[in-house]
């Protein structure tokens, strides 16, 4: 499931001023949480489709990792603590450099 | 024998015996006694209006942290205040998915709303999370040696016994979801 490296990306963060630098929130895998849990938390919260929240979630399973939502910095953290609620694990970080990993 | 969720018009129903309850029962307790702050709520009106705590600090106990992770990498002071502001309002939710989930066990029919069966399933998982900590489940592999005791003959000391429940959570929450996504698909509209 591995894709290519976004290189296009690079290029649109440089011309962004500091507060408009968009964030992402990253899902980390884990052997406890379900794939089927996984799926059912990226379906009902976000309102993606079965087949991009299988998709999503087949990234985190076998690349370690997910940039599964972009935006701004406080919309990320508030996706953040509701990933934590389901108890899956994730972060928010700048959409720089290895956000795709 | 307990029987696996299902969907149907009725909701999302299943069936647990007393003692699956009873067991069920005392894990969310555990983890409710977990999640429950050491220190008083906040005596400031507007920090408690705000969720804001100044005194927390990163759990000790390895398995509360898995409840209650940092939501930012390698910055720890980023980290702490995301702490500060969002941990006693997660602890408070994952309190109330547990006596939720524990009310749902009044019955041994059980029969859940869309809300209601996602409240269980949360508290399912944070219970899996914990027993993962202590039977020290951190790859596939580990998952996948712990997935091989399935027979209660074979629980003779307490790690075993700790898989044993493992198993069962991880069957039951796993029948629970597959029952949620069949009534997300019939009832959700969904972005493209």
């Amino acid at each position: 499931m591995r894709t290519a490296p976004r290189t296009e990306r690079e290029t649109e963060t440089t011309a962004l001023s500091a507060p408009d630098v968009p964030w992402v929130l990253i899902i980390w895998n884990d052997p406890v949480n379900l794939m089927s849990y996984v799926s059912y938390v990226f379906q009902s919260y976000f309102g993606y489709s079965e087949a991009k929240a299988g998709e999503l979630m087949m990234q985190v399973h076998s690349e370690g990792k997910s940039a599964v939502a972009h935006g701004s910095k406080e919309k990320m953290e508030a996706h953040a603590a509701a990933m934590h609620g389901y108890g899956l694990w994730a972060t928010v970080q700048k959409d720089d450099a290895n956000a795709e990993g | 024998m307990a029987r696996a969720f299902k969907y149907s018009r009725k909701g999302i129903t299943g069936a647990l015996e007393e003692t699956e309850r009873s067991l069920l029962r005392n894990l969310f307790a555990d983890v409710i006694g977990m999640l429950e702050p050491d220190t008083p709520a906040q005596t400031d009106p507007l920090a408690a209006l705000i969720g804001l705590d100044l005194s927390v600090q990163v759990p000790q106990d390895p398995a509360l942290l898995r409840l209650l992770p940092d939501a930012v990498r390698g910055d720890d002071d980023a980290a702490l205040e995301f702490r500060q502001l969002t941990e006693r309002s997660l602890r408070e939710s994952k309190i109330g998915a547990l006596r939720a989930a524990s009310l749902a066990l009044e019955s041994d029919k059980l029969v859940l709303t869309e809300e209601s069966a996602k409240l269980f399933s949360t508290a399912l998982n944070d219970v899996r999370l914990v027993l993962s900590e202590r039977l020290e489940i951190r790859s596939e592999s580990d998952a996948e040696r712990i997935h091989q005791m399935q027979d209660w003959a074979q629980a003779d000391d307490v790690d075993s016994y700790l898989a044993l429940v493992y198993n069962f959570t991880s069957w039951l929450q796993e029948s629970l979801v597959q029952a949620m996504l069949d009534s997300l698909q019939n009832t959700a509209p969904r972005k493209p």
